[in-house]
């Protein structure tokens, strides 16, 4: 049995004690009666690669970012062919999102415009992105020099005789609107190379599978990539220290399960110990500015990075260090990563008709250039720019808060932005006059409001999907980002699910069994036993510490691109993603099955206490589950 | 003629199709690769010529038959083809030293497997798959002669008529037959292969089905077998189909020939063949392959206990149908060369099918 079509969004009931969650979000991000012809057309899937939870008010700038940089630079830009941008709209929380088709009578005249703006940008690849590192990079620097104090008492004597000409009121105005311009303009970059990046490797996947309609999606990829890509810079940095640690002779001294603080505070005592974290200090600007939220990295403000929760890494490098005492090598094999690559890239074209193989040569090419940034784009927006937009934004509610503009810090956050600037100009009008802003007796009721509307959201279980689904979806970003197909969305249509069953893509190949272990927030990491199935929304870079102990991976979201995918191939252990709903679904303890090269996860032993409570459950992004 | 009258896999005279037919052939090539290929002599088509000797003219009573004769004539004709055969070669000295090179080569009381291997079989462009008589766990000098005499006969049954009259293979004439004597693997499990995909011509892929117990079922479409698609660069097995597999073709305890045994309740849903058998499989199909050219077919069995070193190459073949075609095209679209012009046929893929199909 099967439904035909989704609950319109036009339908979707406000959960209980959620009453007025519209005012949290922007009016124009959400679904209005003047565009309800429209969008009632439309097929809506929920976005858990991006935002798996519900979303905070300030947090919305995040989905802002990507609707229009995505959108312009597919739309206008570069002129897509047969593809415009993403829409999105906000339900109870949640993003909502729907790819929207160029019209077909336009795909002609688009392929022609594209070929040759994308054409330009094809052909100076390398230098363009040697380009753009240079202006992200720059934008970084920007906001890593904003600073957000209370304002002080009398403006520093600098203000006069440096003629700075401006208070530090006007200056915490100007800088709030700065970081989130900057932030704005980091996006443009971050889609100036992403989608005509993902052309140009979708245009290689769709070659090889043309050829070769067996061939697994890791294979291709692992033409394309094991390149040498900063983004695993991170993570051979914590080897780096593991062996350090080895050299320094306090390798068992770090072993241990201290937590970080404590035990950093004890080899702090030594010259080796004082030594090593020293080391680690240094490397923590930048490599540990990594976000570690399940999922899109920095996709929220209330995961810690590395730098803040330094646990997190620790674990990792406990890890190593295991693995070093056990006389393992603990290096990426990059030169057998890059062998590989030649031998199965050769292999394949080896097999191909012959008048096929310059333009496969051409096209792998083109996908490996594009296929760096597609990897290192990722350090240096979702986690460099965002871990550093968040650390601003928690530095500008702190000086909020300690001025009286809220109660606590974490109040901001439930303001959407413009709310932020106008108790900017309220908390900065009342210092300078030195009279007393409305303050946080004016945003009291409104906050403890939200508050209440947050929890009650967080407890409904969005549906994946809304509206009609089309007949086929075959737009390529939906398929490759997303992990959404035509069959995915069949399976969520399905009424009669089999009992203890999950179908998601096929991430990573091999065959396991194993209890399993749902994560939802990072702080549960530490719980992960070896041989454990992580069961997560999705995963993130900075979850490195668990894939050496896990034994599968299942995900709710993402495609054979995901992070959960690649980092799961790169470990040889399997992987099924997008599942939608193996978070929900799924107990920890429960022993199941994971087949990495069917997609399916099987329920061996239902968990015993099931369907009763269960404590590990729930934690989210607030962390304090 | 002067090739000798039975001549082993391993001689380089078994190199010549014309002397030992398009699967003996086959099998030499498979020793010459080093294929693990279970120990066998070729009756040679000399020793065919011989065993009629001059002056026998079997084909007589077929002369003057065309592809419209009725079916029954056909059969009367091809019956007495037969008999005048089998009579000249039972009087002749060939089989006798059929007798003698199976009992010295193989081994007096060796089971074996008597194949034809008619020449112009095996060939790409013709399969003559189960035109000719295949005989399995032989055991004696009588029975092996007897068999060999059977298999030459079996040139002339209605239906290798008919398929020749439609291959016109040799234009029409019966051609020569030698006979293959092969001892027979004790298999645990056998099957085919093809070095490529027969569903989709993807020839990146060995696609191997297999049963418990002797191939013959499989080969002859009687049961449902395991399929595996294994991706020759990688080596994964991108895909498995496990069958319920009841029943298994088994050699019997102590006589010869075979009979059908039930598989035990824990193996009748479990795959027939391991990881290390498949990846044994692949490395010498690949090898196979390469050697050959053009994609191949095959037949294997594994001995029991199984293992990687228990897979035996029993024959192979050019594989007929997508070897005539170049293989499927990587292009998104017709005259695509530059990387860009790929890039561009396939964001407008989905447009233009549409057009194709009058959207």
């Amino acid at each position: 049995m099967a439904a035909d079509r989704f609950p319109s969004p036009f339908d979707v009931p406000t959960p209980a004690g959620a009453e007025g969650w519209e005012s949290m979000y922007d009016w124009y991000h959400l679904f209005g009666p003047e565009r309800r012809e429209l969008d009632e057309q439309r097929f809506w899937f929920a976005d858990r690669l991006h935002h798996p939870d519900v979303l905070h008010p300030y947090d919305e700038i995040q989905c802002e970012c990507w609707w229009q940089a995505l959108g312009a630079f597919n739309t206008r830009v570069f002129a897509m062919p047969p593809a415009f941008g993403v829409d999105q709209r906000i339900v109870n929380g949640r993003l909502y999102v729907t790819p929207v088709p160029a019209p077909p009578e336009d795909i002609a005249a688009r392929a022609e415009e594209f070929g040759k703006r994308a054409g330009h940008y094809y052909e100076r690849w390398d230098a363009i992105y040697d380009e753009w590192r240079g202006k992200v990079m720059a934008k970084l620097e920007e906001i890593r020099a904003i600073r957000f104090d209370p304002l002080p008492d009398l403006e520093p004597e600098e203000t006069v005789y440096a003629h700075t000409g401006h208070s530090a009121g006007f200056r915490m105005i100007r800088d709030f609107d700065r970081l989130v311009l900057t932030m704005y303009e980091t996006y443009q970059y971050h889609f100036e190379l992403l989608n005509i990046g993902y052309a140009a490797y979708l245009t290689f996947f769709g070659m090889c599978r043309q050829a070769f309609p067996d061939i697994s999606d890791q294979s291709i990829s692992r033409m394309v990539g094991g390149l040498r890509v900063e983004l695993y810079r991170p993570d051979d940095e914590l080897k780096r220290l593991a062996k350090e640690a080895q050299r320094l002779g306090i390798a068992d001294r770090i072993a241990g399960d201290e937590d970080a603080g404590t035990l950093f505070a004890a080899l702090r005592d030594d010259p080796a110990g004082a030594e090593w974290i020293a080391d680690w200090e240094r490397t923590a600007d930048p490599w540990f500015l990594i976000n570690t939220d399940p999922g899109h990295p920095g996709g929220y403000h209330t995961y810690p990075t590395w730098a803040d929760d330094p646990n997190i890494p620790l674990a990792s490098v406990r890890e190593y260090l295991r693995r070093l005492a056990d006389g393992s090598s603990i290096d990426r094999p990059t030169e057998e990563v890059l062998a590989e690559r030649d031998r199965i890239t050769a292999g394949y074209r080896e097999l191909l008709d012959e008048a096929d193989r310059a333009t496969f040569d051409d096209t792998v090419a083109l996908a490996r250039q594009v296929f760096v940034y597609i990897e290192e784009h990722v350090l240096y927006i979702e986690h460099w720019m965002w871990a550093t937009f968040w650390a601003k934004s928690h530095e500008l509610s702190r000086a909020l808060a300690a001025m009286g503009e809220f109660d606590e810090p974490e109040d901001m956050f439930f303001l959407r932005r413009s709310e932020v600037a106008e108790a900017i100009y309220d908390c900065v009008a009342g210092w300078s006059v030195g009279s007393r802003p409305r303050g946080a007796e004016y945003w009291r009721p409104i906050i403890a409001r939200r508050r209440e509307i947050y929890t009650a959201l967080r407890a409904w279980e969005p549906p994946p999907a809304l509206g009609p689904p089309p007949t086929t979806i075959d737009e390529p970003f939906t398929v490759m980002l997303w992990g959404i197909t035509t069959s995915t969305v069949s399976e969520w249509l399905r009424t009669d699910t089999e009992d203890g069953v999950l179908r998601g893509t096929a991430g990573s190949p091999g065959v396991v069994e194993g209890p399993v272990r749902v994560v939802t927030h990072p702080s549960q990491l530490t719980e992960v036993q070896p041989g454990d199935v992580l069961v997560c929304p999705a995963t993130s870079p900075a979850w490195a510490p668990v894939f050496a102990r896990v034994a599968a991976t299942v995900s709710d979201v993402g495609g054979i691109m995901s992070h959960t995918a690649i980092v799961c191939r790169e470990y040889g252990m399997p992987a099924v993603v997008g599942t939608g709903n193996a978070v929900a679904t799924l107990r920890t303890g429960e022993r199941v099955r994971v087949d990495g090269s069917s997609g399916v996860v099987t329920v061996l032993e239902p968990d015993a206490q099931r369907p009763g409570e269960h404590a590990d459950r729930g934690a989210g992004p607030s962390g304090t589950a | 003629m002067s090739a000798p009258w039975v001549v082993g896999l391993d001689d380089p005279a078994a190199a010549d199709a014309a002397v030992v037919g398009g699967k003996g052939a086959g099998l030499h090539r498979l020793v010459a690769l080093g294929g693990r290929v279970p120990a066998g002599v070729v009756v040679s088509t000399a020793a065919f010529a011989a065993a009629l000797g001059d002056g026998v003219d079997v084909e007589a009573p077929l002369r003057g038959l065309d592809p419209d004769t009725p079916l029954d004539v056909l059969e009367q004709a091809a019956d007495r083809a037969r008999a005048t055969l089998l009579d000249a070669a039972r009087s002749s000295p060939v089989l006798d030293a059929v007798r003698e090179a199976y009992a010295a080569r193989i081994g007096a009381d060796t089971r074996v497997a008597v194949r034809s291997s008619a020449v112009g079989e095996d060939a790409a462009g013709a399969s003559f798959a189960g035109e000719h008589d295949t005989y399995l766990e032989l055991r004696g000098p009588d029975a092996v002669a007897d068999a060999v005499a059977r298999c030459w006969a079996s040139l002339y049954t209605a239906r290798a008529i008919s398929y020749r009259q439609r291959a016109t293979v040799g234009g029409g004439g019966a051609g020569a037959m030698a006979v293959v004597v092969q001892e027979m693997v004790d298999a645990r499990a056998a099957g085919v292969f093809m070095t490529l995909n027969p569903a989709n011509g993807d020839r990146s892929t060995v696609v191997c089905e297999a049963v418990w117990g002797l191939g013959e079922p499989l080969v002859s479409g009687e049961v449902t077998p395991d399929r595996f698609v294994i991706d020759k660069i990688s080596g994964e097995v991108v895909r498995r189909e496990i069958a319920v597999k009841p029943t298994r073709l088994t050699r019997t305890e102590d006589g010869p020939g075979t009979v059908v045994a039930d598989v035990a309740p824990d193996d009748r849903e479990r795959p027939c063949l391991g990881d290390a058998e498949l990846a044994a499989l692949l490395a010498v199909a690949r090898r196979i392959e390469r050697d050959a050219g053009v994609p191949q077919d095959g037949e294997f069995a594994v001995a029991d206990p199984g293992g990687p070193d228990a897979v035996h190459l029993l024959q192979t073949r050019p594989e007929t149908v997508w070897s005539a075609r170049a293989p499927r095209s990587a292009a998104p679209a017709p005259g695509v060369g530059s990387a860009l012009s790929a890039v561009l046929a396939t964001l407008t893929r989905s447009s233009r099918e549409d057009a194709d199909h009058g959207g």
